[in-house]
C-alpha cells in the first residue's frame, strides 16, 4: 500500500519536468538562507566579523528567519525525496545527510541556542559550539551534494 | 575565439587533473554549495533589511557593516570553487545556455556594484539618518535579490543540459558517451543531477 501510494506521488511529481528543478531551487535558496544565518551566529561565537552585537542579539535577530528558512527546506526536501523514494533510501549519502540533519537541528535548538543566548559563556565553550555547529551544517550540505555522486 | 579559449583553459594541467578526479570534483562542488550558504544567506538578509522586511530592530548600518566581512569570505569560496568547476569543463559549458546566461548575470552584478556600492552599501550609516528607507536602497535590494536568485537558478540549470557530444573533442566524446550510458536511467535524480 505504501509503495503504491509512493509511486502515485512519484508519478505526479515526475509528470512535469519542472516540479523537481523548481523544488530544488527552493531547497537550495532556503538552505542557503537558514545555514547562512546559523553561520552568522557561529561567526559571532568565534569572534569573526559580527563584533558590534552580543551573541544573544545575533541569535535573537536571526532566529525567526532561520526557522522560516528551515521550514521551506523541510517542505521542499520531501518533494525531492518522494520523486524517487527507493533510490534515496538506498543512497548512503542520503542516509548520512538525514542523520547529520537530525543532529544539526537538535544541536541548533539545544546547546547552540543556549550558549548563543547566554552572553557569559567562556571563550572556549563559544568557539567549540560555533565550530561544531558549522561543521554539522557543512556536513549536511556535503551529504546532500554527494547524493548525486553515489 | 571564445571557444578556443575554453578549449585551451580546460586543457591546462590543473583543469585536466580536476576533470579527471572522481574525488576532488564533487568536493569542489560541495564547497561551492557551502560557499553559497555562507554567502547567499547573508545577501538575502542584507537585502531584506534594506527593504525593511527583516531585522527591523537593528539599524541598517548595523546589519550591512557586520555582514560585510563574512559575506566576502563566502563569496571568495563560492567564486574559487565556481572557477575551478567552470575551467575544468569550459568547452562543454561554452555550449551551455544556462552557463552563458549565468556569466551575463555575473557581469550584471559588477555593473550593479559600480552603480550602487557607493550610494548604498559603502556608507550605510547615511541610511540610518533618513526618515524612511531611501528608494535607491530599496531598488538596490530588489535588483540584488533578483540577480542572485537568477544566478543560483542558472547555476542549477547548468547541470540539466546534456553536453553536445557531436561538437566536443573525440576523446571527451567517448568518455562522456560511456558515462551517459551508465547513467541513463530515465527520471531518476541521478539521471538529472550530474
Amino acid at each position: 500500500m505504501l509503495l503504491i501510494q509512493n509511486s502515485a506521488i512519484a508519478d505526479a511529481l515526475n509528470s512535469s519536468e519542472w516540479v523537481f528543478p523548481i523544488a530544488e531551487c527552493f531547497h537550495i535558496a532556503a538552505f542557503a538562507w537558514s545555514i547562512g544565518l546559523i553561520a552568522l551566529v557561529d561567526y559571532r561565537l568565534f569572534g569573526f566579523g559580527v563584533q558590534h552585537s552580543k551573541p544573544s542579539e545575533v541569535a535573537r535577530a536571526t532566529a525567526p528567519w532561520t526557522l522560516l528558512g528551515l521550514a521551506v527546506v523541510l517542505l521542499s526536501g520531501p518533494v525531492l525525496f518522494l520523486s524517487d523514494v527507493r533510490m534515496y533510501l538506498h543512497n548512503p549519502s542520503f542516509r548520512f545527510k538525514m542523520y547529520a540533519l537530525a543532529i544539526a537541528i537538535l544541536f541548533n535548538y539545544t546547546i547552540h541556542r543556549k550558549v548563543a543566548l547566554s552572553d557569559s559563556s567562556s571563550a572556549g565553550v563559544r568557539v567549540t559550539v560555533g565550530a561544531v555547529s558549522l561543521l554539522l551544517w557543512i556536513s549536511v550540505v556535503f551529504g546532500g551534494l554527494f547524493i548525486a555522486f553515489d | 575565439m571564445l571557444l578556443s579559449f575554453a578549449q585551451w583553459i580546460q586543457a591546462t594541467a590543473l583543469f585536466t587533473a580536476l576533470r579527471g578526479s572522481a574525488d576532488v570534483y564533487p568536493v569542489v562542488m560541495a564547497l561551492h554549495m557551502v560557499g553559497i550558504s555562507l554567502f547567499g544567506g547573508m545577501i538575502l538578509m542584507t537585502d531584506m533589511r534594506l527593504l525593511g522586511w527583516a531585522m527591523r530592530k537593528r539599524s541598517i548600518s548595523d546589519v550591512v557593516d557586520q555582514f560585510r566581512v563574512p559575506k566576502r569570505w563566502g563569496l571568495l569560496l563560492t567564486v574559487t570553487c565556481g572557477v575551478l568547476m567552470a575551467g575544468s569543463k569550459a568547452e562543454e559549458y561554452y555550449y551551455n545556455s544556462f552557463f552563458r546566461t549565468k556569466l551575463i548575470l555575473l557581469a550584471a552584478v559588477i555593473v550593479f556594484e559600480l552603480v550602487f556600492y557607493r550610494s548604498v552599501y559603502a556608507h550605510p550609516a547615511a541610511l540610518d539618518r533618513t526618515p524612511g528607507i531611501p528608494g535607491t536602497a530599496k531598488t538596490a535590494a530588489v535588483l540584488s535579490l533578483l540577480l542572485w536568485i537568477a544566478i543560483a537558478c542558472c547555476g542549477r540549470g547548468i547541470g540539466y543540459i546534456e553536453p553536445p557530444l557531436d561538437k566536443i573533442h573525440a576523446e571527451i566524446h567517448a568518455a562522456k558517451a560511456a558515462a551517459l550510458a551508465a547513467l541513463h536511467t530515465p527520471s531518476t535524480p541521478e539521471g538529472r543531477v550530474r
